[in-house]
């Protein structure tokens, strides 16, 4: 394993502390890996969280106009309710607080407890779960669909709602309509090492990539040889494209990398993507294109599409003060 | 019987042993449907547990359920932990001020384990989690109560249920967590939360059956 640490088991609270020492704006409550922001006004406060690993989710997403604070669990693990709440307090500017989460068992429970205990305290809180990745069958019964990039765009358009004065009910709301018209599709290239464990999770041939693969490894839909930009560009689209009506939409594009893929890839894969939606009549508003969602030092990409109305246009470009969100 | 605060945690020090001979063979079981975290985590949380020993056997037994549950929910993290957590905070409150735990609280307090877990995973006995062998223990208790059984072949009943809802999860799906994105939804193997859940209840009910131990 090599990696630039100093101690694998304490990654996570000397990554935060990197983020916290590197932006002024925001605080590092260290007991509780929580990152917040310092500029405390009277608005809704819009939170996120989950296992680390992922960065620059979610500290590097907060500032004006996006979240208000994060709380970080241990790598690829959920953060425990009494994290959440001190994030949940930090967050509140007395007209509660919208948690937009991705849907993982682990984080569903630990948001919820804390929801319950932060109500205690008298702070209203809501959670929506963002659940986009169409690798998996969404399912009523089990866990279902995951969460993965597509919940940026999720926390740009809350973070823009709260900035604009809207109630915690109405921030909750344009959320859940952009989860419901935001889906991803991904593909890896390579495993990653969670620090603490110091070795690879598993295993992926040279000359092998799998479709689908979740951003914790979990499996794909298929693994198949190395494939062309264009090749990709084509297959995640279909994918996505077959879950939901894209056709004559206007759309914001994410084409993410997960960690190893260069930028120059990302732009290769974007300029191939644009070519398959202008095919396809979807029309795209705005691209967002780099390392928003990334698995470690997994090489592999995703391609997020969400669709957009005029509501969600004047959020998605709104002005955003975080420091890996530009508009 | 009647267990008092200082013997529940001479439990817990027992499961903390069991947990921690069995390393590797939990890390093999998660690793082969989850995350391959779940030995760590557990184990984080007893060691946590064993360092506050004197303070927690000192405890009324309410207090105590809270104390573990605050502790099991940010030290194992995860699922686990809050699983764990809502646990036993429902233990807590079906404890109330009792001073120490006879046979009908005890059925109880498992009974209140197994709907905290249940409410907080939105899960059911099935779904190949640590639900399993906790709902069949509760189950097999009750039964052996309502039919008379003295207080040794209860906790034997109990014993034998944990010990079968846990085999049981090798031929179920997994319906949460990790396992359910598997092809295969993971059947064929055990569930290592069942596996743990199991040390726990092997560990209190060998505890119980053994003579002179809380009576």
């Amino acid at each position: 394993m090599k990696k630039i640490i100093n101690d694998p088991n304490r990654v996570v609270s000397d990554m935060l502390r990197g983020i916290a020492a590197v932006n002024p704006k925001v605080e590092y409550f260290p007991e509780a890996e929580v990152i917040a922001s310092k500029e405390k006004r009277e608005k809704v406060g819009v939170i996120s969280g989950g296992g680390s690993g992922h960065e620059p989710a979610f500290g590097g997403y907060i500032g004006r106009g996006m979240l208000s604070a994060a709380v970080a669990g241990n790598v690829f693990a959920s953060p425990s309710p009494d994290r959440i709440i001190k994030g949940i307090e930090e967050a509140n500017g007395g007209k509660g607080v919208l948690a937009v989460i991705m849907n993982y068992s682990g984080d569903l429970m630990n948001f919820d407890m804390a929801k319950e205990m932060a109500e205690m305290e008298g702070i209203d809180v809501e959670i929506v779960v963002v659940k986009d990745d169409v690798a998996v069958p969404d399912r009523e019964d089990a866990t279902g669909r995951r969460g993965i990039a597509g919940t940026l765009l999720v926390h740009k358009v809350a973070g823009a709602k709260a900035e604009a004065g809207g109630t915690l009910a109405e921030v909750a709301a344009v959320a859940q309509k952009a989860i419901d018209r935001v889906r991803t599709m991904g593909m890896s290239m390579s495993s990653c090492t969670i620090p603490a464990v110091g070795k690879p999770g598993f295993a992926l041939g040279d000359d092998e990539i799998e479709i689908g693969m979740g951003i914790h490894g979990e499996p794909g839909i298929e693994r198949t040889g190395v494939k062309s930009a264009k090749e990709l560009a084509a297959i995640l689209i279909e994918k996505i494209t077959a879950d939901y009506d894209y056709s004559g939409s206007e759309v914001a594009v994410m084409v993410n990398g997960l960690g190893a893929t260069p930028l120059m890839e990302l732009y290769i894969l974007a300029g191939e993507a644009e070519a398959v939606l202008k095919e396809k009549g979807i029309r795209p508003w705005r691209w967002f294109v780099g390392n928003y969602m990334t698995s470690l030092e997994m090489a592999g990409c995703s391609i997020t599409l969400l669709k957009l109305d005029d509501e969600l246009k004047e959020l998605i470009d709104a002005p955003c003060e975080a420091p890996a969100f530009r508009v | 019987m009647q267990m008092t605060s200082a013997e529940y945690v001479d439990c817990l020090r027992a499961a903390a042993t069991l947990l921690n001979e069995n390393k590797d063979y939990i890390t093999e079981l998660d690793a082969a449907t989850g995350d391959g975290d779940h030995w760590a985590n557990m184990n984080m949380g007893f060691v946590r547990l064993m360092e506050m020993s004197e303070e927690l056997a000192a405890l009324p037994v309410s207090d105590l359920f809270k104390k573990i549950a605050m502790t099991m929910m940010s030290v194992i993290g995860g699922s686990a932990g809050v699983l764990y957590g809502s646990a036993y905070l429902k233990a807590a409150a079906a404890a109330k001020d009792a001073q120490a735990i006879d046979l009908p609280l005890l059925r109880d307090i498992l009974r209140a384990q197994l709907e905290g877990i249940m409410s907080r995973g939105k899960a059911q006995p099935g779904f190949k989690t640590m639900v399993d062998p906790l709902h069949q223990a509760v189950d097999a208790m009750e039964r052996a109560m309502e039919e008379g059984k003295n207080e040794a072949e209860v906790l034997s009943a109990m014993r034998d249920g944990a010990e079968a809802g846990m085999k049981a999860t090798a031929d179920m799906e997994a319906m949460r967590g990790r396992a359910c994105y598997q092809p295969d939804k993971g059947v064929g193997h055990l569930d290592p939360g069942a596996v743990t859940m199991w040390y726990q209840l092997q560990t209190l009910a060998d505890f119980l059956l053994k003579e002179g131990n809380a009576v």
